[in-house]
Protein backbone atom coordinates (compact mmCIF):
# COMPACT_ATOMS: atom_id res chain seq x y z
CA UNK A 1 0.00 0.00 0.00
CA UNK A 2 1.44 3.47 -0.55
CA UNK A 3 1.88 5.94 1.25
CA UNK A 4 -0.13 9.25 0.07
CA UNK A 5 -0.23 12.72 1.09
CA UNK A 6 -3.12 15.29 0.98
CA UNK A 7 -3.12 18.82 1.61
CA UNK A 8 -6.55 20.24 3.19
CA UNK A 9 -7.49 23.89 3.33
CA UNK A 10 -9.75 26.18 5.70
CA UNK A 11 -11.83 28.27 5.23
CA UNK A 12 -11.53 30.47 8.33
CA UNK A 13 -8.68 31.39 11.26
CA UNK A 14 -10.43 31.32 14.81
CA UNK A 15 -6.69 31.78 16.17
CA UNK A 16 -3.74 32.35 14.16
CA UNK A 17 -0.58 30.62 16.05
CA UNK A 18 1.36 33.63 15.60
CA UNK A 19 3.98 31.63 13.70
CA UNK A 20 2.36 32.30 10.06
CA UNK A 21 3.88 35.73 9.23
CA UNK A 22 7.59 34.49 10.26
CA UNK A 23 7.16 31.12 8.72
CA UNK A 24 6.33 33.51 5.36
CA UNK A 25 9.05 35.30 5.34
CA UNK A 26 11.78 32.53 6.20
CA UNK A 27 10.82 30.89 3.26
CA UNK A 28 10.92 33.76 0.59
CA UNK A 29 7.57 34.41 0.58
CA UNK A 30 6.00 38.30 0.61
CA UNK A 31 2.54 38.05 1.96
CA UNK A 32 2.31 41.73 0.87
CA UNK A 33 2.68 40.98 -2.27
CA UNK A 34 -0.61 38.39 -2.59
CA UNK A 35 -2.40 41.36 -0.72
CA UNK A 36 -1.68 43.81 -3.30
CA UNK A 37 -2.40 41.32 -6.47
CA UNK A 38 -5.72 41.04 -4.92
CA UNK A 39 -6.53 44.04 -4.01
CA UNK A 40 -5.76 44.91 -7.40
CA UNK A 41 -8.04 42.49 -9.07
CA UNK A 42 -10.90 43.50 -6.90
CA UNK A 43 -10.14 47.05 -6.45
CA UNK A 44 -10.86 46.62 -2.98
CA UNK A 45 -7.72 48.16 -0.27
CA UNK A 46 -6.38 44.94 1.46
CA UNK A 47 -3.93 46.50 3.83
CA UNK A 48 -0.74 44.95 5.04
CA UNK A 49 -1.90 42.41 7.66
CA UNK A 50 -0.37 42.44 11.38
CA UNK A 51 -2.05 39.90 14.07
CA UNK A 52 -3.38 42.98 15.77
CA UNK A 53 -4.64 45.18 13.29
CA UNK A 54 -8.53 44.97 12.89
CA UNK A 55 -8.23 45.26 9.21
CA UNK A 56 -9.76 41.81 8.48
CA UNK A 57 -12.22 41.49 11.07
CA UNK A 58 -15.25 41.68 8.94
CA UNK A 59 -16.66 38.68 7.02
CA UNK A 60 -15.20 39.19 3.57
CA UNK A 61 -11.71 40.46 4.38
CA UNK A 62 -11.40 37.44 6.67
CA UNK A 63 -12.17 35.62 4.27
CA UNK A 64 -9.92 36.52 1.77
CA UNK A 65 -7.41 36.62 4.49
CA UNK A 66 -8.05 32.82 4.93
CA UNK A 67 -7.68 32.29 1.27
CA UNK A 68 -4.17 34.31 0.83
CA UNK A 69 -2.50 32.61 3.81
CA UNK A 70 -3.75 29.11 2.38
CA UNK A 71 -2.40 29.95 -0.99
CA UNK A 72 0.87 31.52 -0.29
CA UNK A 73 1.39 28.10 2.37
CA UNK A 74 0.45 26.46 -1.11
CA UNK A 75 3.09 27.65 -3.08
CA UNK A 76 6.04 27.03 -0.04
CA UNK A 77 4.97 23.69 0.29
CA UNK A 78 5.00 23.49 -3.88
CA UNK A 79 8.55 24.79 -3.76
CA UNK A 80 10.12 22.16 -1.32
CA UNK A 81 8.80 19.76 -3.63
CA UNK A 82 5.90 18.43 -1.66
CA UNK A 83 3.07 16.90 -3.86
CA UNK A 84 -0.22 15.88 -2.64
CA UNK A 85 -2.17 12.99 -4.43
CA UNK A 86 -5.56 14.79 -3.62
CA UNK A 87 -6.89 18.18 -1.76
CA UNK A 88 -10.03 19.17 -0.18
CA UNK A 89 -11.46 22.33 0.99
CA UNK A 90 -13.05 23.08 4.02
CA UNK A 91 -16.41 25.63 2.94
CA UNK A 92 -14.81 28.68 1.42
CA UNK A 93 -11.21 26.43 1.47
CA UNK A 94 -12.38 24.96 -1.74
CA UNK A 95 -11.16 28.57 -3.86
CA UNK A 96 -7.64 27.69 -2.19
CA UNK A 97 -7.73 23.87 -3.40
CA UNK A 98 -8.95 24.92 -7.03
CA UNK A 99 -5.83 27.18 -6.80
CA UNK A 100 -3.17 24.23 -5.69
CA UNK A 101 -4.56 22.27 -8.51
CA UNK A 102 -3.89 24.75 -10.98
CA UNK A 103 -8.09 25.01 -11.81
CA UNK A 104 -7.58 28.50 -11.03
CA UNK A 105 -5.61 31.46 -10.82
CA UNK A 106 -4.67 33.59 -7.33
CA UNK A 107 -6.91 36.31 -8.98
CA UNK A 108 -9.86 34.06 -9.57
CA UNK A 109 -10.27 32.60 -6.37
CA UNK A 110 -10.51 35.89 -4.73
CA UNK A 111 -12.92 36.79 -7.59
CA UNK A 112 -15.24 34.13 -6.45
CA UNK A 113 -15.15 34.49 -2.61
CA UNK A 114 -15.76 38.31 -3.50
CA UNK A 115 -18.47 37.74 -5.87
CA UNK A 116 -20.06 34.79 -3.48
CA UNK A 117 -19.79 37.40 -0.85
CA UNK A 118 -21.64 40.00 -3.12
CA UNK A 119 -24.40 37.51 -4.37
CA UNK A 120 -25.62 36.56 -1.09
CA UNK A 121 -25.25 40.45 0.84
CA UNK A 122 -28.33 41.03 0.79
CA UNK A 123 -29.30 38.27 3.26
CA UNK A 124 -25.75 38.54 5.38
CA UNK A 125 -26.36 42.77 5.80
CA UNK A 126 -29.85 41.86 7.30
CA UNK A 127 -27.62 40.43 10.06
CA UNK A 128 -30.44 38.09 10.96
CA UNK A 129 -28.57 35.32 9.95
CA UNK A 130 -25.89 33.43 11.06
CA UNK A 131 -23.99 29.73 12.00
CA UNK A 132 -23.42 27.91 15.58
CA UNK A 133 -21.09 24.96 16.48
CA UNK A 134 -22.23 22.94 19.08
CA UNK A 135 -19.21 20.08 20.39
CA UNK A 136 -19.96 16.96 22.69
CA UNK A 137 -23.58 15.88 21.91
CA UNK A 138 -24.56 12.97 19.52
CA UNK A 139 -26.32 14.64 16.34
CA UNK A 140 -29.18 12.59 16.72
CA UNK A 141 -29.45 14.42 19.99
CA UNK A 142 -28.80 17.98 17.69
CA UNK A 143 -31.30 16.68 15.12
CA UNK A 144 -34.00 16.60 17.73
CA UNK A 145 -33.31 20.15 19.38
CA UNK A 146 -33.93 21.19 16.34
CA UNK A 147 -37.09 19.58 15.45
CA UNK A 148 -38.02 20.63 18.99
CA UNK A 149 -37.17 24.10 19.11
CA UNK A 150 -35.94 25.82 15.48
CA UNK A 151 -37.16 23.20 12.68
CA UNK A 152 -35.74 26.12 9.74
CA UNK A 153 -32.26 25.55 11.52
CA UNK A 154 -30.53 22.97 9.34
CA UNK A 155 -26.90 21.10 10.37
CA UNK A 156 -24.99 22.00 7.18
CA UNK A 157 -21.46 20.03 8.40
CA UNK A 158 -20.63 17.25 10.45
CA UNK A 159 -16.78 18.26 11.06
CA UNK A 160 -16.29 15.12 13.31
CA UNK A 161 -17.98 12.56 15.46
CA UNK A 162 -18.24 15.28 18.43
CA UNK A 163 -18.47 18.64 16.09
CA UNK A 164 -21.56 19.60 14.53
CA UNK A 165 -22.33 23.26 12.60
CA UNK A 166 -25.18 24.48 12.61
CA UNK A 167 -26.89 27.32 9.84
CA UNK A 168 -29.98 29.48 10.18
CA UNK A 169 -31.92 32.71 11.65
CA UNK A 170 -29.97 33.77 14.19
CA UNK A 171 -32.41 33.33 16.74
CA UNK A 172 -32.74 29.89 16.02
CA UNK A 173 -29.21 29.30 16.22
CA UNK A 174 -29.12 30.68 19.53
CA UNK A 175 -32.07 29.27 20.68
CA UNK A 176 -30.12 25.32 19.53
CA UNK A 177 -27.30 26.79 21.43
CA UNK A 178 -28.89 27.31 24.35
CA UNK A 179 -30.79 23.71 24.53
CA UNK A 180 -27.74 22.08 23.55
CA UNK A 181 -25.62 23.40 25.92
CA UNK A 182 -28.28 22.62 28.64
CA UNK A 183 -28.83 19.30 27.30
CA UNK A 184 -25.33 18.79 28.11
CA UNK A 185 -23.25 19.65 25.02
CA UNK A 186 -19.35 20.39 26.24
CA UNK A 187 -19.35 23.77 23.84
CA UNK A 188 -21.95 25.25 21.89
CA UNK A 189 -21.29 29.05 20.53
CA UNK A 190 -22.37 31.02 17.26
CA UNK A 191 -20.16 31.91 14.31
CA UNK A 192 -18.85 35.24 13.84
CA UNK A 193 -20.40 35.15 10.73
CA UNK A 194 -23.98 36.55 9.55
CA UNK A 195 -24.09 34.35 6.39
CA UNK A 196 -25.79 30.99 6.37
CA UNK A 197 -23.36 29.03 4.65
CA UNK A 198 -24.55 25.65 2.85
CA UNK A 199 -28.11 26.18 3.94
CA UNK A 200 -31.70 26.17 2.09
CA UNK A 201 -31.39 30.04 2.82
CA UNK A 202 -28.47 29.87 0.08
CA UNK A 203 -30.44 28.01 -2.77
CA UNK A 204 -31.83 31.08 -3.78
CA UNK A 205 -28.97 32.50 -5.05
CA UNK A 206 -27.78 29.50 -7.20
CA UNK A 207 -28.78 31.37 -10.34
CA UNK A 208 -26.97 34.20 -9.86
CA UNK A 209 -23.86 32.71 -8.77
CA UNK A 210 -24.00 29.87 -11.55
CA UNK A 211 -23.91 32.67 -14.04
CA UNK A 212 -21.22 33.74 -12.62
CA UNK A 213 -19.43 30.57 -12.37
CA UNK A 214 -19.92 29.95 -16.42
CA UNK A 215 -17.91 33.28 -16.92
CA UNK A 216 -15.00 32.15 -15.45
CA UNK A 217 -11.78 30.17 -16.68
CA UNK A 218 -11.29 27.39 -15.01
CA UNK A 219 -8.91 23.98 -15.70
CA UNK A 220 -9.15 20.96 -15.46
CA UNK A 221 -7.87 19.99 -11.73
CA UNK A 222 -3.90 18.91 -11.98
CA UNK A 223 -4.78 17.32 -8.67
CA UNK A 224 -7.84 15.53 -7.86
CA UNK A 225 -10.16 17.33 -5.58
CA UNK A 226 -12.35 15.54 -2.63
CA UNK A 227 -16.05 17.15 -3.13
CA UNK A 228 -17.09 18.07 0.45
CA UNK A 229 -20.40 17.85 -1.00
CA UNK A 230 -20.67 14.34 -1.93
CA UNK A 231 -16.96 13.07 -1.65
CA UNK A 232 -16.84 12.35 -5.13
CA UNK A 233 -13.27 12.57 -6.82
CA UNK A 234 -13.37 15.90 -9.03
CA UNK A 235 -10.97 16.72 -12.00
CA UNK A 236 -13.01 17.75 -14.54
CA UNK A 237 -13.79 21.40 -14.85
CA UNK A 238 -17.59 20.53 -15.23
CA UNK A 239 -17.34 18.53 -11.95
CA UNK A 240 -15.87 21.48 -10.40
CA UNK A 241 -18.35 24.23 -12.05
CA UNK A 242 -21.23 21.76 -9.87
CA UNK A 243 -19.15 21.66 -6.89
CA UNK A 244 -18.42 25.20 -6.66
CA UNK A 245 -22.35 25.70 -6.39
CA UNK A 246 -23.02 23.06 -4.34
CA UNK A 247 -20.08 24.03 -2.00
CA UNK A 248 -22.11 27.34 -1.25
CA UNK A 249 -25.85 26.47 -1.49
CA UNK A 250 -26.29 22.73 -0.10
CA UNK A 251 -24.82 20.72 3.07
CA UNK A 252 -21.36 19.93 3.59
CA UNK A 253 -19.12 17.04 5.44
CA UNK A 254 -16.05 17.38 6.19
CA UNK A 255 -15.63 14.05 8.50
CA UNK A 256 -17.11 11.72 5.67
CA UNK A 257 -14.61 14.19 3.42
CA UNK A 258 -11.62 13.21 5.49
CA UNK A 259 -12.91 9.31 6.01
CA UNK A 260 -12.57 9.24 1.79
CA UNK A 261 -9.38 10.59 1.84
CA UNK A 262 -8.92 7.80 4.35
CA UNK A 263 -9.97 5.61 2.10
CA UNK A 264 -7.43 6.49 -0.91
CA UNK A 265 -4.83 5.74 1.46
CA UNK A 266 -3.55 9.27 2.26
CA UNK A 267 -1.56 8.67 5.64
CA UNK A 268 -0.41 12.69 5.46
CA UNK A 269 -2.03 15.61 5.47
CA UNK A 270 -1.04 18.78 5.62
CA UNK A 271 -3.14 22.00 6.73
CA UNK A 272 -2.42 24.29 4.58
CA UNK A 273 -3.00 27.79 5.95
CA UNK A 274 -2.90 30.25 8.89
CA UNK A 275 -4.02 28.52 12.56
CA UNK A 276 -4.65 25.07 12.95
CA UNK A 277 -8.50 24.65 12.62
CA UNK A 278 -8.61 21.37 10.80
CA UNK A 279 -5.86 20.20 12.81
CA UNK A 280 -7.99 20.72 16.21
CA UNK A 281 -11.24 19.21 13.88
CA UNK A 282 -9.18 15.96 13.35
CA UNK A 283 -8.97 15.51 16.84
CA UNK A 284 -12.18 12.40 16.50
CA UNK A 285 -11.11 11.54 12.87
CA UNK A 286 -9.83 8.31 13.71
CA UNK A 287 -7.71 6.33 11.43
CA UNK A 288 -4.01 5.69 10.50
CA UNK A 289 -2.66 9.04 9.19
CA UNK A 290 -0.88 12.16 10.98
CA UNK A 291 -1.69 15.64 10.22
CA UNK A 292 1.97 17.10 9.68
CA UNK A 293 2.86 20.32 11.11
CA UNK A 294 3.35 23.04 8.29
CA UNK A 295 6.01 24.70 10.40
CA UNK A 296 8.23 21.44 10.77
CA UNK A 297 8.91 20.52 6.97
CA UNK B 1 -16.80 4.96 43.35
CA UNK B 2 -13.50 4.54 43.12
CA UNK B 3 -11.16 5.13 45.68
CA UNK B 4 -8.75 8.05 44.45
CA UNK B 5 -5.02 8.07 45.64
CA UNK B 6 -1.96 9.72 45.32
CA UNK B 7 -0.63 7.48 43.09
CA UNK B 8 -4.15 8.13 40.81
CA UNK B 9 -3.53 11.49 40.98
CA UNK B 10 -0.08 11.37 39.72
CA UNK B 11 -1.18 9.27 36.82
CA UNK B 12 -4.07 11.52 35.71
CA UNK B 13 -1.34 14.28 36.08
CA UNK B 14 1.12 12.70 33.92
CA UNK B 15 -1.69 11.93 30.89
CA UNK B 16 -2.45 15.30 31.27
CA UNK B 17 0.82 17.27 30.69
CA UNK B 18 1.85 14.69 28.33
CA UNK B 19 -1.41 15.60 26.07
CA UNK B 20 -0.89 18.94 26.34
CA UNK B 21 2.69 19.03 25.61
CA UNK B 22 2.22 16.81 22.19
CA UNK B 23 -1.24 18.86 21.36
CA UNK B 24 0.10 22.44 21.91
CA UNK B 25 3.63 21.11 20.35
CA UNK B 26 5.54 22.92 23.75
CA UNK B 27 7.73 21.26 25.93
CA UNK B 28 6.64 19.43 29.23
CA UNK B 29 8.63 21.78 31.22
CA UNK B 30 6.64 24.36 29.72
CA UNK B 31 3.52 23.05 31.45
CA UNK B 32 2.25 23.50 34.73
CA UNK B 33 -0.69 23.02 37.35
CA UNK B 34 -1.21 27.08 37.03
CA UNK B 35 -0.77 27.09 32.83
CA UNK B 36 -4.03 28.74 31.60
CA UNK B 37 -6.07 26.05 29.32
CA UNK B 38 -7.34 28.54 26.91
CA UNK B 39 -4.74 31.51 27.50
CA UNK B 40 -1.69 30.06 27.47
CA UNK B 41 -1.76 26.57 25.72
CA UNK B 42 -4.83 27.79 22.91
CA UNK B 43 -6.76 24.74 24.60
CA UNK B 44 -9.96 23.99 23.59
CA UNK B 45 -13.35 21.83 24.37
CA UNK B 46 -12.29 18.89 21.89
CA UNK B 47 -9.11 18.65 23.80
CA UNK B 48 -11.60 17.95 26.98
CA UNK B 49 -13.58 15.12 24.88
CA UNK B 50 -10.73 13.95 24.26
CA UNK B 51 -9.00 13.72 27.52
CA UNK B 52 -12.44 12.78 29.24
CA UNK B 53 -11.97 9.53 26.60
CA UNK B 54 -8.48 8.69 27.45
CA UNK B 55 -9.51 8.31 30.92
CA UNK B 56 -12.67 6.44 30.16
CA UNK B 57 -10.89 4.09 28.63
CA UNK B 58 -7.77 4.09 31.07
CA UNK B 59 -9.93 3.59 33.92
CA UNK B 60 -12.93 1.63 32.26
CA UNK B 61 -15.47 4.36 33.06
CA UNK B 62 -18.85 4.55 32.93
CA UNK B 63 -19.69 7.87 31.94
CA UNK B 64 -21.56 9.79 29.47
CA UNK B 65 -20.14 12.73 27.76
CA UNK B 66 -23.65 14.57 28.07
CA UNK B 67 -23.56 13.71 31.84
CA UNK B 68 -20.19 15.14 32.14
CA UNK B 69 -20.57 18.21 29.82
CA UNK B 70 -23.82 19.56 32.20
CA UNK B 71 -21.07 19.28 34.63
CA UNK B 72 -18.64 21.21 32.84
CA UNK B 73 -20.71 23.81 31.63
CA UNK B 74 -21.65 24.71 35.59
CA UNK B 75 -17.94 24.32 36.88
CA UNK B 76 -15.97 25.40 34.46
CA UNK B 77 -12.31 24.74 34.56
CA UNK B 78 -9.41 27.78 33.71
CA UNK B 79 -5.95 26.39 34.80
CA UNK B 80 -4.61 22.98 34.14
CA UNK B 81 -5.05 21.95 37.80
CA UNK B 82 -8.68 22.37 37.43
CA UNK B 83 -8.82 20.25 34.86
CA UNK B 84 -6.57 17.50 36.71
CA UNK B 85 -8.75 17.55 39.62
CA UNK B 86 -12.22 17.71 37.21
CA UNK B 87 -10.68 14.73 35.32
CA UNK B 88 -10.32 12.99 39.29
CA UNK B 89 -14.01 14.11 39.93
CA UNK B 90 -14.88 11.88 36.88
CA UNK B 91 -13.00 9.21 37.83
CA UNK B 92 -14.42 9.41 41.11
CA UNK B 93 -18.10 9.43 40.56
CA UNK B 94 -18.48 8.84 36.94
CA UNK B 95 -21.95 9.58 35.90
CA UNK B 96 -22.90 10.33 39.69
CA UNK B 97 -20.79 13.45 39.21
CA UNK B 98 -24.04 15.91 39.09
CA UNK B 99 -25.07 13.92 42.36
CA UNK B 100 -22.53 15.81 44.16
Amino acid sequence: MSQKTAFVFPAFISEFTKKELDFLSENNIDFNNYLQRVSVALEIDLPEFSYVSNNYNNELKSQLLAYLFSCAFYDILEKKGIEPQFVAGYSMGIYASLYASKSISLEEGAKFIYTAYTIVSKLTETKKFGMGAIIGLPIKDIKYLIEENAPDTEIINVNNEHSIVIAGKKKDINLVLERAKEEGAMSSIELTVNTPYHSKYLLKYSESFQKYISTIQICDAEIPIISTYDQREIVKVSEIKSELLFNLTSKINWYKTMQKLLTKDVSNIYECGAGKDLKKISRFIKGDYKMNSIYKI
Amino acid sequence: MAQITEKTRGEVKEVVLDFFAEECEIELNEISEDSKIIGDLDGDSLMFLELIEIFKKKFNLNIELKTIGKYAVKNPVQTIGELIDMQLLIIEHENNILDM
